[in-house]
């Protein structure tokens, strides 16, 4: 033991931190890299199927929250971008337009499953994948589902589901750090923690950005 | 000469803003084309890539990283089209009944 008393130095490391956040992005990335494999597949034996279910999939919803969250993206920047400069009223101004934006796109995204859900689309999918293949509606009159429709479905649901939980860990993470940067824990000099959630952010954005054709144009 | 110092100016963000809502409308305008499946695909998964090229370059601001973090990207983006390319190198050769 010495007995020299050193002051106890926060060692801070900003470029090994943000190449450790990069490398959990990636793992993020593999974890929706399976299922876009998994729809290549499908898409491919099911081709037909594929296109047939698609259309019931509205184009102009897909593009409205594909350019709300690019405009996220923009926002998420220049919040960024605003704390560096020491403008942090900005900061969070746009910290918050980010959030909200957020909201709006999950807000969205809601009213278009819920319309799935009525037209028994999640049901006749759960039970189709159980017994194999399109089962019978609860309402009669209406077409059952092939195979490839209850494939598409399926992971529409799954694929669009673990984004918009992604979404949801986003936007919780954007409360935390609006949090913290009016507490002064992030600031100026400390902005790693926004930064990192701002990465999240955009990997989320990136995800959608291959989401958004493979569902809403390609059929 | 500035070389690591970021610039803070919110110029180069709304630039590649609008490019990216200019890619978007794109890709849906060129949805509408009779290319056959093959090639509507290709457009469309052509136009997010560069797109995510946009995001990943100046949003995420890798264009400011140093080496050892493109590297990263590049071992992950190979090993994503390995298991591409291999996934189909079975599954275009099998005969599904």
């Amino acid at each position: 033991m010495s007995d020299i008393a050193h002051p106890i130095e926060h060692h801070r490391d900003d470029e090994g931190t943000r190449l450790g956040f990069w490398l959990f992005l990636y793992t993020e990335l593999f974890l929706f890299a399976a299922f876009f494999l998994v729809y290549a597949v499908y898409r491919s034996s099911h081709l037909e199927d594929f296109k047939l279910a698609a259309e019931s999939l509205n184009t102009t919803i897909g593009t409205v929250n594909t350019i709300i969250l690019l405009t996220s993206s923009l926002t998420m920047v220049l919040s960024l971008d605003a704390l560096k400069k020491g403008a942090v009223k900005l900061a969070k101004t746009l910290l918050l337009v980010t959030f909200a934006l957020g909201m709006a796109f999950l807000v969205i995204k809601g009213f278009e499953w819920s319309a799935k859900f009525e037209h028994h689309l999640f049901l006749q999918t759960a039970k189709g994948i159980a017994a194999g293949h399109g089962s019978p509606l609860l309402s009669p009159g209406e077409e059952m589902l092939s195979v490839g429709q209850v494939l598409f479905f399926g992971l529409y649901f799954i694929m669009t589901g673990t984004h918009a939980l992604h979404i949801i860990i986003g936007a919780i993470w954007m409360l935390i750090v609006f949090f913290w940067i009016s507490k002064g824990s992030i600031s100026q000099d400390n902005h790693g923690v926004l930064e990192r959630c701002g990465l999240y952010w955009h990997l989320v954005d990136v995800i959608w950005i291959f989401l958004f054709p493979l569902y809403y144009l390609v059929a | 000469m500035k070389t690591h110092e970021q610039s803070l100016s919110p110029r180069i963000p709304i630039l590649v803003f609008g490019a990216l809502i200019f890619l978007t409308m794109a890709t849906v305008l060129l949805a509408g084309l009779d290319v056959g499946n093959t090639g509507a695909l290709l457009i469309a998964m052509a136009v997010a890539s560069v797109k995510a090229v946009l995001v990943l370059y100046f949003f995420m601001h890798l264009n400011h990283e140093p080496l050892i973090f493109k590297l990263f990207l590049g071992v992950a983006f190979f090993t994503l089209l390995a298991i591409f390319v291999l996934t189909f190198s079975d599954y275009s050769f099998r005969v599904i009944s």
